[in-house]
């Protein structure tokens, strides 16, 4: 067996010129398979990581997955608003620990901002229950004297260089096109450590100061002849009218489903209540569809790739006719014949599935950064999972299985042959 | 019938029939998996015993009770009592009581997730409800009829999911206007579920 | 003959599947051992045909082929193949050797496939053979595609012989090679099979070199079948 992985090392790399192609193709559907299959999980790991801790999610009545992108996401809009007369009542039901509401429509220079009180700070979780914890300063304080406070996400920070005491300016609206709150700039008071979630790409401050922002504005703009400065606005009422949703933990979290209930048969306006772990469920089999169908094409790409060494094999079995010929010669029989065939198809498949692990984990390694700091996809160079190893092994298994075809037909020719070849 | 009525109805047919068994509940076939063998007495220490999820409840307990001579039909959609009632039997719903017998038992039960906790594919905190789309816009079940469930490792499985769980149950007391809380469980094992009482 | 068969025909008849008729049929044919025979006849007539068959790369129809004593037919395929390669050595018109192997693999072929003609010294018998053969030491790292025919010729004259086979049959090794490299091959090979001991089938259309052999044989004279329409080799 040795002597024959020899000589079809050697054979090969004697075609190595045409075999290096189809070696190139297995690679890149190899990097394909593994790429997708590494994504696909590290994206749904990333989702399901950015909320943790929190019974029920509770917003205007649109839709769950709506509600959830928009509201720990930051994608997507809310078509309505939840009053604060809502909020209320909800902090106020028997079941409810705790509520964080939370606003949003402003951006910083690209960043989400985020409204919330002090009790995100202590309740938010996310991934495996972890709680909030800053890399540097304090949370933002309560009452008008920490108004116009700030608290930075991770990669707000990194990118845009901030620091406590950096003063900064917000913009209302999410788009390209924003009008600055210019004349009521925060400061930075602390810069949360990183969560690899979208709190990283956040700017958070207080409900009172969302509300003193937009003060002297109407429907969208400043209002015509009307400035409030910012030593002024402290004299106004500021407590929120409305919130865009809100994080609700429960005292016991067993009765999460007559709370749901309570809040969607609330007679004040139409809102819903979501179970996040039961949203992102729901979230996943819409992706899913997706997910699967990206996998069939990685799929179809490896087969054409397998297919394409396949032919390649055996167009080139009439020139080494001679060749299996001198093998016969020498006491190699049909059987050696399949084999050296199907050995040298399993050398040529594992090199390039080789060659594709390779470039996906420098793909990886190159990319992560990247990713994460312009979508929040936290990619990690590890060692494959278990579905990825079966990725590879069915892909080697199919390569080898593969290469059988050219090899029968080789072992019927130097049947057909014998000792005296056509050619 | 209209809207409201039906969801009396849901509910309260929901109740009947989780609670209508009366002495004894019924043995089920294969096909009926969320049935199971006849109430016996907890099995020797070891081994969890199968439980059906009327077990969950105490035997004396009728919500029905308060609702007696009420005729369904007779009420209007738009009649205020109707949300009343509906009110009254979603918080007898809240407010059903734990089975004390229940206690420190080793059992095992199928039923679906409800994911709460859920980190790289793994749950590692949920409920266990015993029909499908009990977080949907059917009446929530009543508070003896979820498991509240921490699994010792954590299980990969996805919402609505049907499993076998095995493990000690434990009634906790919570003095809040919630009433006692319900049953929870630190479970040994959590299996996909594959048909047939087992 | 007073030296034993390696190689003996009786009765041997042979026809390729689908034809009218057989195209071998010969009532006896021996070779002893040591001995070099001439075989020769026009195109057509089954040269190679018998050679396949004497090799047991072929089985006959009726009759019997003995290698050593022993019938290719009482074989199994696999087995037939494992003795061939222990006492038969081959070689080709042309084209004898791998390209990708260097000379001297080429040459230490066979002794990774048989156990018999496989020993410890190998290696320094396979470079004996190829001093013998005329071929310069300069020469045996080379690939063989590096190599001119008639020296490709001699190596694979090496090729045959390493392991002391009983039997060395050449298919029309000279048909490619010019007067001059032809003389000085079969000079090589007749003296290397008689240092060997082994028997020697050569096949040729060219009489010219018949007088070089102990003992020439014309197929057609005894080849009893008519000379098919068209060859198989």
């Amino acid at each position: 067996m040795k002597a024959l992985l020899a000589i079809a090392w050697k054979s090969a790399w004697n075609r190595r010129f045409t075999l290096s192609l189809t070696v190139l193709s297995i690679a890149l559907a190899t990097l394909l398979l593994l790429g997708v299959e590494r994504i696909r999980t590290e994206l749904r790991d990333n989702f399901s990581s950015a909320v943790s801790g929190t019974d029920l999610i509770v917003g205007a009545r649109t839709g769950s997955t709506q509600l959830l992108l928009y509201s720990v996401f930051r994608i997507g809009a809310a078509t309505n608003n939840v009053s604060w007369k809502s909020v209320q009542a909800l902090g106020e039901h028997p079941g409810v620990a705790w509520v964080v509401p939370l606003s949003l429509g402003d951006s910083h220079r690209g960043f989400a901002v985020l409204a919330t009180t002090t009790g995100y700070f202590e309740h938010f979780r996310y991934g495996d229950r972890q709680p909030l914890a800053l890399r540097a300063g304090r949370p933002f304080g309560d009452g008008v004297d920490h108004l116009f406070e700030a608290v930075v996400g991770a990669d707000v920070a990194d990118q845009l260089g901030y620091a406590p005491g950096q003063r900064i300016t917000l913009a209302h609206g999410t788009g390209e096109l924003t009008t600055g709150h210019d004349d009521k700039p925060f400061t930075v008071v602390g810069v949360l450590a990183r969560t690899g979630t979208p709190v990283d790409r956040t700017v958070h401050i207080g409900l009172e100061a969302m509300q003193a922002l937009h003060l002297d504005w109407v429907g969208g703009a400043p209002m015509p002849g009307v400035r409030i400065p910012a030593e002024q606005v402290r004299k106004f009422d500021l407590a929120p009218k409305s919130v865009t949703a809100a994080l609700v933990g429960l005292k016991n979290r067993a009765a999460v489903f007559s709370v749901q209930r309570w809040v969607s048969t609330y007679g004040g306006e139409p809102l819903m209540a979501i179970l996040p772990g039961v949203a992102l469920d729901e979230l996943w089999q819409v992706v899913g569809v997706g997910e699967k169908a990206l996998l069939a094409m990685s799929g179809l790409v490896a087969l054409v790739s397998l297919g394409g060494l396949v032919s390649v094999v055996l167009a080139g079995l009439n020139e080494r006719r001679r060749e299996l010929a001198v093998l016969r010669a020498v006491g190699a029989g049909p059987r050696h014949v399949l084999a050296l065939l199907a050995l040298e198809g399993a050398i040529v498949t594992g090199l390039g599935v080789l060659l594709g692990g390779t470039l996906a984990a420098l793909g990886i390694a190159a990319l992560g950064p990247w990713l994460q700091s312009r979508f929040g996809l936290a990619l990690a160079l590890s060692a494959p999972t278990l579905n990825e190893w079966a990725l590879l092994a069915a892909l080697l298994a199919a390569g080898w299985l593969a290469s059988l075809l050219p090899g029968i037909r080789a072992y019927r020719l130097s049947l057909a042959d014998g000792l005296s070849p056509r050619i | 019938m209209t809207l409201r009525s039906l969801l009396l109805a849901g509910l309260w047919a929901g109740m009947a029939a989780a609670f209508a068994a009366g002495p004894a509940p019924e043995a089920t076939t294969a096909t009926s998996p969320l049935g199971g063998k006849a109430a016996a007495a907890p099995a020797a220490t070891g081994q969890p015993r199968l439980i059906a999820w009327e077990e969950l409840v105490p035997k004396d307990w009728d919500p029905m009770k308060e609702f007696q001579g009420i005729d369904l039909s007779q009420l209007d959609d738009a009649d205020p009592r109707a949300n009343e009632l509906l009110m009254k039997m979603q918080e007898v719903s809240n407010n059903a009581p734990t089975n004390p017998e229940m206690n420190g038992a080793l059992v095992r039960i199928p039923g679906f997730i409800v994911p709460l906790e859920e980190n790289k594919g793994e749950v590692s905190e949920f409920l266990l409800v015993p029909y499908f789309g009990a977080c949907i816009h059917t009446p929530p079940p009543p508070a003896n009829q979820i498991l509240h469930v921490r699994p010792v490792t954590p299980a990969k499985f996805r919402a609505m999911d049907t499993v076998w769980i095995e493990g000690t149950l434990q009634t906790v007391r919570n003095d809040s206007m919630m009433g006692v809380s319900g049953y929870h469980m630190a479970a040994r094992s959590v299996t996909k579920y594959t048909g047939g009482a087992k | 003959m007073s030296a034993p068969a390696v190689l003996q025909a009786r009765a041997l008849r042979f026809a390729w599947p689908g034809a009218p008729a057989p195209c071998i049929d010969i009532a006896q044919f021996e070779v002893a051992a040591g001995e070099a025979v001439f075989l020769h006849g026009p195109s057509g007539c089954g040269k190679s045909t018998l050679l396949s068959l004497l090799a047991g790369v072929l089985v006959a129809d009726a009759g019997s082929v003995q290698l050593l004593g022993q019938d290719w037919r009482t074989l199994p395929a696999a087995a037939r193949d494992r003795r061939r390669v222990a006492h038969v050595g081959y070689i080709f018109q042309q084209f004898n050797l791998l390209p990708y192997l260097s000379v001297i693999d080429n040459v230490l072929l066979p002794c990774r496939f048989s156990r018999a003609r496989r020993s410890p010294d190998a290696r320094a018998q396979a470079e004996q053979l190829l001093a013998r053969m005329g071929l310069d030491a300069a020469l045996w790292p080379r690939s063989a595609l590096q190599l001119s025919v008639g020296q490709q010729q001699r190596v694979a004259a090496a090729r045959a012989l390493i392991g002391r086979p009983e039997v060395v049959i050449a298919d029309e090794p000279t048909s490619a090679l010019d007067e001059d490299r032809r003389e000085a091959f079969l000079d090589v090979l007749l003296s290397a099979c008689e240092a060997n001991g082994s028997a020697l089938v050569f096949v040729s259309h060219d009489r010219r070199i018949a007088g070089r052999f102990s003992r020439q044989v014309l197929l057609p004279a005894i080849n009893r079948a008519a000379a098919p329409q068209g060859t198989h080799a």
